[in-house]
């Protein structure tokens, strides 16, 4: 099934504006941290697939993923890492913390559709 | 019937399944004929679509490229200009610094006026240079690639036996050079800049300086204003 709400969780506005041209096709609702997508994910239940950014104050990426995963509310909503932190320990870490996929910034457009249209 | 009129019988039709069997040959080579004369322009035929299949999938290659090299430059620039916050003008330069051009290590030099030192007005990852060359927040000169940009405007792309930097952008005001941007280190798992990366640098050459210098004119004259105003209710009150 293809994803139509997608919840993007990142500090930065560039990105965020970003993803509002690329993913015109989608709805998307906006976080700028952990804690806030949290609120997000408790206020909107139809969110389908979960855009995530690592480095983001209060609650990073990698927290905000660890509580997805434990709750069973949300664990099945397919979660990608867009981070800067390439390091193949980094992927590691994040598939293991429950990501689907992990793409690293920059990343090309074509490569973050193709890995939304997969899940 | 007699022996020999069955006989006569049965040659006639032999005769007209040997005639029959002739012309079904003839008709076997004639089709072969035509189908080996066929099959070459066939064979064309079907090479020419495949190539313009190979052709229209690398054009369309390239239109996806183009269109991901467009994207970038739209939103970096409308991001620039969005807003007249100096601090967040700040972050956005930071923001394609990190974000689409893959820079680890960085710094947003500014020209102190009266000096010919450059302020460091933000910096990511120079927390352990080691060059000396953005000590206390200021840069004296030194590098030779981010001289040359703050002497002719044009940009430089390391790094050099002389230089560390991959980038010198210098930024414009108008005609004028008020700072540059160097990028000293890209991610590791982003190799080196690419085409698409020189309109940003581009990009950011025209619009960074001019949108931060119009932040920091409009934060000015705001604080000006608010002065004026306390100081008239001030005047009004007494």
């Amino acid at each position: 099934m293809q994803p139509r709400k997608i919840l993007v969780v990142d500090d930065s506005k560039l990105i965020h504006k970003m993803f509002e041209v690329l993913l015109r096709q989608y709805t998307l609702v906006h976080a700028h941290d952990g804690l806030e997508a949290l609120r997000c994910l408790g206020t909107d239940a139809d969110i389908d697939l979960i855009l995530l950014d690592i480095n983001m104050p209060r609650m990073s990426g990698l927290e905000f993923l660890t509580q997805v995963k434990a709750d069973a509310a949300f664990r099945e909503i397919p979660v990608v890492i867009i981070s800067t932190e390439g390091k193949e320990e980094d992927t590691i870490r994040g598939l293991e913390t429950g990501a689907a996929a992990y793409i690293k910034k920059p990343f090309g457009n074509q490569e973050l559709l193709e890995v939304i249209q997969r899940l | 019937m007699t022996p020999k009129m069955r006989t006569e019988g049965s040659d006639s039709t032999v005769d007209e399944i040997r005639q029959t069997l002739d012309r079904a040959r003839a008709l076997i080579a004639q089709l072969e004929g035509e189908q080996s004369a066929q099959s070459p322009a066939a064979d064309n035929h079907v090479q020419t679509i495949e190539r313009d299949r190979e052709e229209l999938s690398a054009r369309l290659v390239e239109a996806e490229h183009q269109l991901g090299r467009l994207m970038n430059l739209y939103v970096a620039t409308f991001q620039l200009h969005a807003t007249l916050d100096p601090v967040e003008v700040q972050a956005t330069i930071a923001e394609i610094a990190v974000d689409l051009l893959g820079a680890e290590r960085f710094a947003l030099l500014l020209r102190v006026e009266g000096d010919e030192a450059c302020e460091v007005a933000l910096s990511k990852g120079l927390e352990n240079d080691l060059s000396g060359l953005y000590a206390r927040g200021r840069y004296q000169g030194g590098d030779p690639l981010i001289d040359g940009a703050l002497a002719d405007g044009v940009l430089r792309l390391g790094p050099s036996d002389t230089s560390e930097v991959i980038a010198a952008v210098p930024l414009r005001v108008q005609e004028a050079i008020v700072g540059v941007l160097v990028v000293l280190k890209l991610f590791d798992h982003k190799a080196i800049l690419r085409a698409g990366d020189r309109d940003l640098l581009d990009l950011l050459a025209a619009h960074a300086a001019s949108a931060l210098f119009a932040a920091r004119v409009y934060a000015n004259t705001d604080r000006k204003l608010r002065t004026l105003e306390s100081l008239v209710q001030l005047v009004r009150g007494t």
